[in-house]
């Protein structure tokens, strides 16, 4: 056999027409460069979040890929079609009487000649695209990619590696379909159609069938061995068996043919349980979970269905509550990594409505991922505790003695009874630590191993308390613009102070410059400051009505104004703000009133009973008259323009009458992956706070206003969440995005 | 030695080779003869494995030669000497080939200098004639130093002092006590190369024998001119021969020329000629395979 093979290997090194064709393989790394430069070009023209939607180049090797391939399987073709066509095939086979050993002969120098020319080109591939791309390279895309990936990337270089170990498998494609189509035109023909056309094909179909079958195409093989980024829905395990069994397949019809004489049946039978056992490797299950809940269509795409639960679940087999659910399935584009799951803030806002209103940001991820949310036990309409007895409150005071704290611990506990006499249980088990397990339960009716999450808001609690006690089913968890369970309340009021206070002087920055504000001219923190100051010893009223504003009151009310301005450059909630204190300031809280009114059909900020539910069994209330009192010296000491103001929730939880289930612990760190944060200039600190209790984890900074990045559709913050999601990248310390520029 | 017992070949419906059996003897040059057609290239190609037989065995050296490991060393075989790769030089393709079977670098010198293509080693074998291209086929039969040669046509495309170095070569060959088969479509030719002739006609055997016997089996009688043919035929009859009496002379039958000679000097009568007579080969192959010839033009009414 050595003989044989040597011999082959002298047949293709005689052959000045193997080099030619090898030399003008070169052509796939002048077609990447070129292709690149065409990207750039428009890369270039675009600015901003239209950048974001370029689609990854990845390593590069892009279009020259298959061109290398056609051009190894053409030599391997050539091997054999040549002999065909000039009759050397007979003085071949004379010499080499047994045929099967005459063609697998080829195959040793065929396989060593294209490995190393296929690895050649790769690497040549990938380093005329880094070099025309440039520093281009590094911008994050939407679909969590780069616009290049460099070998320094995970998986790259095992990608060009995987790449270049195709060439010399496509060859043997090409061998085989050479010994059965022995004519050369017609092989390259077939080639063609097998490396080029198909994949065009492919592409027209209607999806999932696009995606289905463009994920057997060669040139989509090596990226799924590696489970990289690119479209294909095989496991890594089964690309693997499909690029082998082309080259087994064409080379089996190789072997049949060339036995004319009947000797067709050993080869048959050998090529034909290969391919069996990898055609079984193919059909292993790629992580697809077995979902055991009945999915229902409720709208559009999104699918619904519900759960039961124990609604105390240190009772698992008493009293029940079904909780809604529901998915947007993936798109089936990609092979499918899990399910993401969308906390809901609030608390008692509904994850399904989320999706309903906001589902289509989730379309990138929804390539890789189902993406299912909840209306999780404690939204406020669910019903089970009257609506309206949740969507309002009494008015917080601050009180300035110990006896003024009891009775407001006493107005607080009545008020909650109004809501808790209806279903004390269910009223008792509506904290964040209920509602992590109730996704636990989810989980394990969607049949996954692990959720990864975007948490927004409240969900942050949730999701830390998850993290907590589900450690090892958290994939990733990404916290956006989230809730701090885990701080003590002097951080938390420190950072909260900080961020509003950053807020703030940005109003009075604005203030000064835009004539639009009301104090325009003046010291809008003086102002302010003397208004609440005041207002605190002879509170404000407002005109016409029995209400009074406190120095606190103002500032319960101001505080989402100002740190939402409402869209630029009119920032209209921060106009309101301004006119409000400006009449305030003659004497009328008229204005704050007009801000609270229409939201809550109440003249103050009421204290929400349906956020308290959860708020106070979560643990936010003081631990004694002593800590408020300490926390309310810490804010007037840190925040002159909002001391007070983060007393406000707290305060809402003294004498609330179920007791606390889910107070705030450490994560177990060692267990669970780094997390990514993303916040606003308000939330950012916050978040910030949080993931650092996971060593490696990192965030993301918007350098603009509002609450809520991912829902409200952020490019470029979607784009650095979706990298993390899909891919578990996360960004490097100080990324930022800044907002879209309005032209 | 070359077997070949009961081979029978279809292509489709048509009876390529039927129920074939003979052998080639070693130390002798057998010509392997039929008329464009008779099956002779179908039956190398079964002998070098190239076909598979639908009856019967061809066995070399009392093998099947698609068992042979290295079958260069044992058999040598030109085909088709255009059934080689125009882009390799003469001596890269000899390489080619000895490689596969082990044979050494030096062979394929040797070779190219014993068919006369020394020269030329280095050069592309597109650019060879169809002469240059049958002498690199023998020299690709060489190569492994056989003792069983096979040629199909060999001499095609070949100049008369080629076509003499190849009836030598051939002549040496056979002496060196190697197995050799030679087929042909010219009788001519086999005349003067061959030691053995095995004649198929449409595929079936129809003469195997040496040539002497050929040419004896062919024997036409003597032709005799005589001043008085009238009395020489009566002499002769009476002496037992069968005389025909023809134009210009008499065919006499059952009496060699010299016993002719006697009774004519005995009887006085001056012979003119006296010519032994034989169909030439080229005849006897005619009426060998007359009714075999399966491209034949189309004989006159």
């Amino acid at each position: 056999m050595t003989n044989v093979i040597v011999s082959e290997w002298l047949k293709l090194r005689s052959l000045r027409s193997n080099l030619y064709l090898l030399a003008f393989s070169t052509l796939s790394v002048l077609l990447c460069a070129g292709v690149m430069f065409m990207v750039t070009r428009g890369f270039d023209n675009q600015t901003g979040d239209d950048r974001l939607v370029f689609e990854s180049m990845g390593a590069g090797l892009g279009t020259g890929l298959p061109v290398a391939c056609f051009v190894m399987a053409a030599l391997g073709a050539l091997s054999i079609t040549s002999e065909y066509a000039t009759g050397h095939i007979h003085t071949s086979l004379v010499v080499v009487p047994r045929r099967q050993r005459f063609l697998f002969g080829k195959i040793p120098a065929l396989v060593a000649v294209t490995l190393v020319t296929g690895q050649a080109l790769v690497f040549a591939m990938h380093v005329a695209a880094r070099a025309v791309l440039g520093d281009r390279a590094g911008q994050v895309l939407l679909d969590g990619q780069t616009l290049g990936a460099s070998l320094s990337d995970p998986g790259v270089l095992t990608g060009l590696l995987v790449a270049g170990a195709a060439m010399p498998l496509v060859a043997l494609v090409g061998l085989g379909l050479g010994a059965v189509i022995r004519s050369t035109a017609g092989s390259l023909v077939a080639l063609i159609m097998i490396l080029f056309v198909l994949p065009v094909v492919a592409q027209t179909l209607p999806s999932p069938w696009r995606s289905w079958i463009g994920s057997f195409m060669v040139e989509n093989l090596p990226d799924q061995i590696i489970a990289g980024a690119a479209p294909g829905i095989l496991s890594p395990l089964a690309a693997c068996a499909v690029l082998l069994a082309y080259p087994v397949v064409a080379l089996t019809g190789g072997a049949v043919a060339i036995a004319v004489r009947g000797r067709g049946a050993k080869p048959l039978v050998v090529g034909g349980l290969l391919t069996a056992l990898l055609a079984s490797v193919m059909m292993i299950p790629s992580g697809a979970a077995a979902s055991t809940l009945p999915w229902k269509s409720c709208g559009g795409e999104l699918e619904c269905a519900s759960i039961e639960v124990p609604v105390d679940w240190s009772k698992p087999s008493g009293r029940k509550v079904s909780i809604q659910v529901a998915r947007l399935p993936a798109t089936g584009t990609h092979r499918r990594i899990g399910t993401v799951f969308a906390i809901p803030g609030g608390p008692g806002g509904s994850g399904i409505e989320d999706l309903k209103k906001r589902g289509g940001g989730f379309s990138t991820l929804r390539q890789r991922f189902d993406v299912v949310s909840d209306a999780p036990r404690n939204t406020t309409d669910l019903g089970v505790i009257p609506f309206a007895c949740l969507s309002t409150g009494p008015w917080i005071t601050v009180p300035g003695s110990r006896a003024a704290y009891d009775r407001l611990a006493a107005r607080n506990r009545a008020s909650a009874e109004q809501c808790r006499r209806s279903d004390p249980e269910y009223f008792d088990n509506l904290d964040s630590g209920s509602v992590a397990r109730d996704i636990e339960a989810i989980r394990v009716a969607l049949g996954e191993d692990t959720l990864s999450f975007v948490a927004t808001s409240y969900g942050g609690v949730v999701a830390t308390t998850y993290a907590r006690l589900f450690p090892d089913r958290v994939r990733a968890l990404y916290l956006d613009g989230s809730v701090d369970h885990l701080a003590d309340h002097a951080t938390r009021a420190r950072l909260r102070s900080e961020s509003i206070e950053a807020q703030f002087a940005r109003f009075a920055a604005w203030c000064e410059s835009a004539a639009l504000c009301a104090l325009h001219g003046r010291d809008a923190g003086a102002v302010w400051r003397a208004l609440t100051a005041a207002a605190d010893r002879s509170p404000v009223p407002v005109k016409g009505e029995r209400v009074t504003y406190s120095g606190f009151d103002l500032k319960v009310t101001a505080s989402a104004d100002v740190t939402s301005p409402g869209p630029a450059p009119d920032s209209p909630h921060w106009q309101r703000f301004a006119r409000a204190i400006d009449q305030a300031v003659r004497g009328d809280a008229s204005g704050f009133a007009d801000i609270v009114e229409p939201v809550t059909k109440s003249l103050k900020v009421p204290s929400f009973r349906g956020m308290n539910v959860t708020h106070c069994t979560d643990g936010l209330a003081f631990g004694s008259y002593e800590e408020f009192r300490r926390m309310k010296r810490l804010g007037e000491r840190i925040s002159p323009n909002f001391a007070g103001n983060q007393l406000w929730h707290p305060l809402a939880c003294v004498g609330w009458p179920a007791p606390v289930t889910n107070p705030a612990a450490p994560l177990p760190a060692d267990r669970l992956p780094p997390l990514l944060g993303a916040g606003t200039w308000t939330d950012h600190a916050v978040v910030a706070n949080i993931v650092k209790a996971v060593p490696g984890s990192s965030t993301v900074r918007y350098n603009g206003h509002g609450h809520g990045l991912y829902l409200s559709g952020n490019q470029c913050t979607i784009s650095h969440a979706n990298r993390y999601l899909t891919y578990l990248r996360l960004p490097p310390p100080g990324t930022a995005c800044e907002p879209p520029t309005t032209s | 030695m070359i077997d070949v017992s009961g081979l029978t070949m279809c292509y489709g419906d048509a009876l390529a080779v039927d129920d074939l059996s003979f052998t080639v003897k070693p130390g002798l040059v057998t010509g392997f003869l039929g008329p464009n057609g008779a099956g002779k290239s179908t039956t190398m190609r079964v002998i070098l494995g190239l076909e598979s037989p639908d009856r019967g065995i061809a066995l070399v050296g009392d093998r099947p030669y698609d068992s042979l490991t290295e079958p260069m060393r044992q058999v040598g075989a030109l085909l088709d000497a255009a059934a080689v790769h125009g882009g390799r030089t003469a001596a890269a393709h000899l390489w080619c080939l000895a490689r596969s079977n082990g044979i050494g670098r030096g062979r394929v010198g040797e070779v190219l200098e014993q068919v006369g293509l020394g020269e030329v080693a280095g050069r592309r074998i597109a650019g060879f004639s169809l002469g240059m291209r049958q002498r690199l086929g023998i020299a690709a039969a060489l190569l492994g130093d056989p003792g069983v040669l096979m040629f199909d046509e060999p001499v095609n495309g070949l100049d008369p002092e080629g076509i003499r170095w190849f009836r030598m070569l051939m002549r040496r060959l056979a002496g060196e006590g190697r197995t050799v088969l030679v087929s042909s479509h010219l009788m001519s030719e086999m005349a003067l190369i061959a030691d053995h002739v095995v004649v198929i006609g449409r595929g079936r055997l129809i003469t195997d024998t040496t040539m002497p016997e050929l040419v004896e089996r062919f024997e036409r009688g003597v032709l005799v001119r005589a001043a008085d043919q009238r009395t020489l035929a009566v002499v002769l009859r009476a002496d037992g021969a069968s005389v025909s009496e023809e134009e210009d002379g008499l065919s006499v039958n059952g009496l060699s020329p010299a016993r002719i000679g006697e009774l004519a000097l005995a009887s006085g009568i001056a012979l003119r000629e006296l010519t032994p007579r034989s169909a030439s080969l080229e005849e006897a192959f005619m009426e060998l395979t007359g009714e075999s010839v399966e491209f034949g033009a189309e004989k006159a009414a």
